[in-house]
């Protein structure tokens, strides 16, 4: 618990009242004056942690990007629609595809991009609408024991954050020689050093393509005899 | 510059996690464990380009630092992977009773 100011605790009680009061089912008219104080907390702590540690140099990307995804992030857990919270998601990767390449790993970047947004999402969104209902049901708009999964959010984040403090500043970031994080230098490390993984990566997505259909196809009334089985 | 990454990442699991606990439809808890995985892939990918040198190690080798990038591709594929069977059971569970409400399925849960 060395080094965390004394404002990051601050910001972090405002960003965890924040989300309790911007989470579906409390105070219709505050919770967006709740998302702005949420926003705000949550990017003054990142601001404030890279001006104490790095300086101010320039780091306008790294903090837009920052911004972005904390804000998106935000909207995924507190939007009372799903597809809106999907549509956020995709906002987020976004966000984390310009992390990735400002670290210089380019090709999971692209990798990224393509699995996520192009199939997961995609995968999603089909499934919000095959169980879209005509006005949101009332377990979209009443979240479940905001109190406690706030708190237990913040003091999680709260002991990472003064871990993440060091005592000396200078005591990590010894940036490493530039390595380009492009396909032939992660696919050279992939394909010898951890070839064994691919194989079992491989095998991992086959079983959980044949699990997928086989548990999609099995038909309800066959387990239940209730209606609603097409 | 290794800490403000590793803080966004965690901000991003523990915003996954609270959603994760907090809300009720299946569809977002799965899009917030989602979540937590990019929080993972920042993390990982971040320690890669900044590696933290213990104190005897000396130089590391740059091949060592692309491991990183490797596990977060890996890290990509489990997500896949979940992210398939996790909608087809959704699938399965709105073919039963037509609602996406977890509490609907709580008598699944042990007594207690």
């Amino acid at each position: 618990m060395s080094g965390m100011p004394f404002v990051a605790v601050v910001l972090l009680i405002l960003g965890a009242l924040g989300l309790f009061l911007a989470l579906p089912g409390a105070r219709r008219d505050l919770s967006r004056v709740a998302l702005l104080v949420l926003a705000a907390a949550g990017g003054t702590l990142i601001g404030l942690v890279t001006g104490l540690l790095v300086g101010p140099a320039p780091l306008g990307w790294f903090l837009g990007c920052a911004l972005v995804g904390l804000y998106s992030a935000i909207r995924v857990v507190t939007h009372p629609r799903p597809v809106y919270s999907a549509l956020y998601f995709m906002l987020l990767l976004v966000a984390v595809t310009g992390l990735l390449v400002l670290v210089q790993a380019e090709f999971l970047a692209v990798a990224l991009v393509i699995v996520y947004a192009g199939a997961i999402l995609v995968t999603y969104v089909f499934v919000i609408m095959l169980a879209q209902q005509a006005r949101p049901p009332g377990y979209d708009t009443q979240a479940r024991e905001p109190l406690w999964g706030c708190l237990a959010g913040f003091v999680l984040l709260t002991l990472i954050a003064a871990q993440l403090f060091p005592a000396r500043p200078a005591e990590t970031s010894a940036t490493s020689p530039l390595v380009a994080g492009t396909v032939e230098a992660v696919g050279a490390r992939l394909l010898t050093e951890y070839v064994v993984g691919v194989q079992i990566a491989g095998l991992l997505l086959l079983a959980a393509l044949v699990g997928a259909i086989a548990i999609a196809r099995r038909r309800a009334s066959a387990a239940h005899g209730n209606e609603g089985a097409t | 510059m290794l800490i403000p990454y590793l803080l966004l990442g965690a901000t991003l699991f523990v915003l996954g996690l609270v959603g994760f606990i907090t809300r009720r439809n299946l569809i977002i808890m799965f899009l917030c464990t989602e979540m937590m995985f990019q929080g993972i892939i920042i993390n990982l990918v971040a320690l890669g380009r900044y590696p933290v040198r213990a104190a005897s190690a000396g130089e590391i080798a740059p091949p060592a630092l692309l491991d990183g990038q490797v596990f977060a591709l890996f890290l990509v594929a489990v997500a896949a992977a979940e992210a398939a069977l996790a909608l087809a059971l959704v699938v399965l569970l709105y073919r039963h009773k037509a609602t996406l409400d977890a509490d609907a399925w709580k008598t699944l849960r042990d007594d207690g």
